[in-house]
């Protein structure tokens, strides 16, 4: 399943390796996710998809991103194993077979991690870098490099996933919040050839909401109420401690401490606010999850 | 139903007993601010769309106080043409209107006019004839403006500020005449104010919009100024409609993006008069100390909020489908 968005150059290159790499060895079915794409890349796939009963084509009705075009594929694909890779010819299709056998050694979900990365260093090496780093700090999930997109699903996991907005770099995190089992190989990754890059340092801000947003969704599934909590217990240690002072200073220096006193209702303002809202998202998850199972994984190992 | 409760309806229908019409043009008019002369705005449209060669009925959705003009039409004759009069028996909005209007439509293609005259009526059959050419949405701009000065400097600066969120595709929004196929209609989010940006919502829905120049009619070019609330209530409609475009699947970065403005702020008055402390001077009766940890509490409350909505997006993305093929719609035209 390779999600494209005017990716003309590498299509047809692409598909061929592919073909070649997969051979007669497995069943199997290509899926270009076409997403808006302003060029060619459209015309050029369904071309290859006329030509290739085995290489279907989905053409989304305007540029949705990334996540909605993976999980267009994902909706469409009908294999037991599910690989993703990136249209840019930066994955290595041979690395394919390796992956699905891994996966069949007991594994839900395998990621490649690129071991020597032929990017920019400064505006594409390092920023991965941290954002490894944090995702890991932040989920919990031992993961080398989150930003690769070549990676193999067990079907039964993709159809739990739903991926919205920008959380396809998210998927190990919220895979491992449903319980999979995930295993990390060594991929090859080569230099962009063809085509230009469509990253930049322009999403920081934004993957850093996410990642905010991914630590909620996760802590929330475990632990509802949990970060709301401690984020009003916060707020009211700050009241307590402007309280304090507040008590304290006119008997220590004899000035009055009227700002204080109003600082420290302003922060348990916060912590009160901060707890109805805990309560109002418990609220609303409740009825969700009553009726979601979370007990797959643990049914397919056993 | 508990709609049709609400709803009191009478047609004019030529002939029923000659079994089922085909229609292929719906009009639907929803009555609801500043109605213009209906009888002729139904007889000259009517007209126009016959001698295209078109077979059309007519749907008014009629707010309840304009039960006058509702009874108006009811006693027009109506020359063998299909004329559906639907009234409200309490407010239901422009947006509903439609959508109880659009809902009723027998034809594949409907055309949404208000209830006033605004164009050439030459325009329908032009319109009609783009969605038979394959467009999904065609959206009508008025070009010349034969209009008062009030009204132009309103259009535009309006126009200006929605035409920017669609990249320049649509050039006048507030027109609100716009032609599409009935499962596009159905397809839309139309509830509040949002009838206003139909174009805009197809746009995002990945629909094709074409525009159609036409020059605007005479008669609406009366000076129109209206009450602050008025204009208090566009503005929330823009912003409304700018949450929608870019922050529907990730409120976060929406009330983020407030919550750290507002945070930095906070963080930077407390920090200055935290580094005045350090220098020995005292900062207890400085209301300065409380600014910065009211900007500090706006700005968690924000986040926080932002938050609770992205657990509601991601409790929802289970239930609906955040892409659309752009198959469905090869299929559709067919």
């Amino acid at each position: 399943m390779v999600p494209l968005f005017d990716e003309e150059a590498t299509v047809a290159p692409l598909v061929e390796k592919i073909r070649e790499c997969l051979g007669p060895a497995h069943t199997w079915e290509l899926i270009l996710v076409d997403d808006g794409s302003t060029d060619s890349t459209a015309a050029i796939a369904t071309e290859l998809g006329r030509r290739d009963p085995r290489v279907r084509v989905l053409q989304l009705a305007r540029n949705y991103g990334q996540a909605s075009a993976t999980q267009a594929g994902f909706d469409h694909a009908r294999g037991r194993v599910i690989v993703t890779l990136d249209g840019d010819l930066q994955n290595d299709p041979a690395d394919i077979p390796r992956l699905v056998d891994k996966l069949h050694t007991g594994f839900d979900l395998v990621l490649g991690y690129r071991q020597r990365r032929r990017d920019k260093l400064l505006t594409r090496r390092i920023p991965s870098g941290m954002a490894n780093y944090l995702l890991r700090w932040i989920t919990g999930v031992k993961i080398r490099d989150v930003g690769c997109s070549l990676k193999a699903y067990r079907g039964d996991l993709v159809e739990r996933l739903r991926l919205y907005s920008d959380l396809h770099r998210f998927v190990p995190a919220l895979a491992a919040s449903y319980g999979a089992r995930i295993a990390e190989i060594p991929v090859q990754h080569h230099p962009r050839r063809r085509g230009k890059s469509k990253y930049g340092l322009s999403r920081i801000p934004k993957v850093l909401a996410d990642f905010l947003t991914i630590k909620m969704i996760r802590s929330f599934r475990e632990q509802p109420l949990m970060m709301m909590g401690l984020a009003a217990w916060a707020a009211f240690g700050l009241g307590i401690v402007f309280a304090a002072t507040a008590f304290l200073m006119p008997s220590a220096t004899g000035t009055d401490a009227v700002v204080f006193v109003g600082a420290a209702l302003l922060w348990m303002g916060l912590g009160c606010h901060l707890v109805l809202l805990g309560l109002l998202t418990d609220m609303i998850a409740r009825e969700h999850y009553r009726t979601e199972d979370n007990e797959w994984a643990l049914l397919e190992a056993g | 139903m508990s709609e049709l409760r609400l709803l009191s309806t009478e047609s004019q229908e030529p002939d029923a007993n000659a079994g089922p019409v085909e229609f292929d043009v719906s009009v639907i008019v929803p009555v609801t601010e500043r109605p213009g002369d209906l009888k002729a705005l139904f007889e000259k449209y009517s007209e126009a769309l016959e001698s295209a060669g078109h077979r059309c009925e007519f749907l008014f959705v009629v707010e309840p106080w304009y039960r006058g003009i509702a009874d108006a039409l009811r006693d027009l004759p109506a020359f063998g043409r299909t004329l559906h009069i639907h009234q409200a028996a309490q407010r239901m909005g422009q947006s509903a209107l439609l959508r109880i209007a659009a809902n009723r439509c027998r034809a594949p293609v409907i055309v949404a006019l208000p209830a006033y005259r605004r164009l050439d009526k030459a325009v329908l059959p032009d319109l009609v004839q783009r969605i038979r050419g394959g467009a999904a949405v065609a959206a009508v701009c008025r070009w010349p403006r034969r209009d008062s000065w009030i009204n132009k400097t309103q259009g535009y600066m309006f126009n200006r500020l929605v035409g920017r969120l669609t990249q320049g595709q649509i050039r006048d929004v507030a027109c609100g005449v716009t032609a599409m196929r009935r499962e596009v209609f159905q397809r839309l989010p139309l509830y509040g104010d949002f009838f206003r940006f139909i174009p805009i919502l197809a746009l995002r829905e990945g629909y094709g919009v074409k525009e159609v120049l036409t020059p605007q009619d005479a008669a609406d070019a009366g000076p129109r100024l209206y009450g602050p609330g008025v204009y208090l209530r566009r503005f929330l409609d823009i912003l409304a409609l700018i949450f929608l475009l870019h922050f529907t699947e990730k409120p976060l970065r929406f009330f983020g993006l407030i919550g750290s403005v507002l945070v930095a702020g906070g963080v930077g008055v407390t920090t200055w008069l935290f580094a005045q402390r350090v220098a020995g001077q005292g900062i207890s009766d400085r209301p300065m100390l409380l600014l910065g940890v009211l900007l500090l509490v706006l700005g968690f409350q924000a986040i926080a909020l932002g938050l609770v909505g992205e657990i509601i997006v991601h409790l929802h993305a289970s239930r609906r489908t955040s892409y659309r093929l752009a198959q469905d719609d090869q299929q559709a035209q067919l």
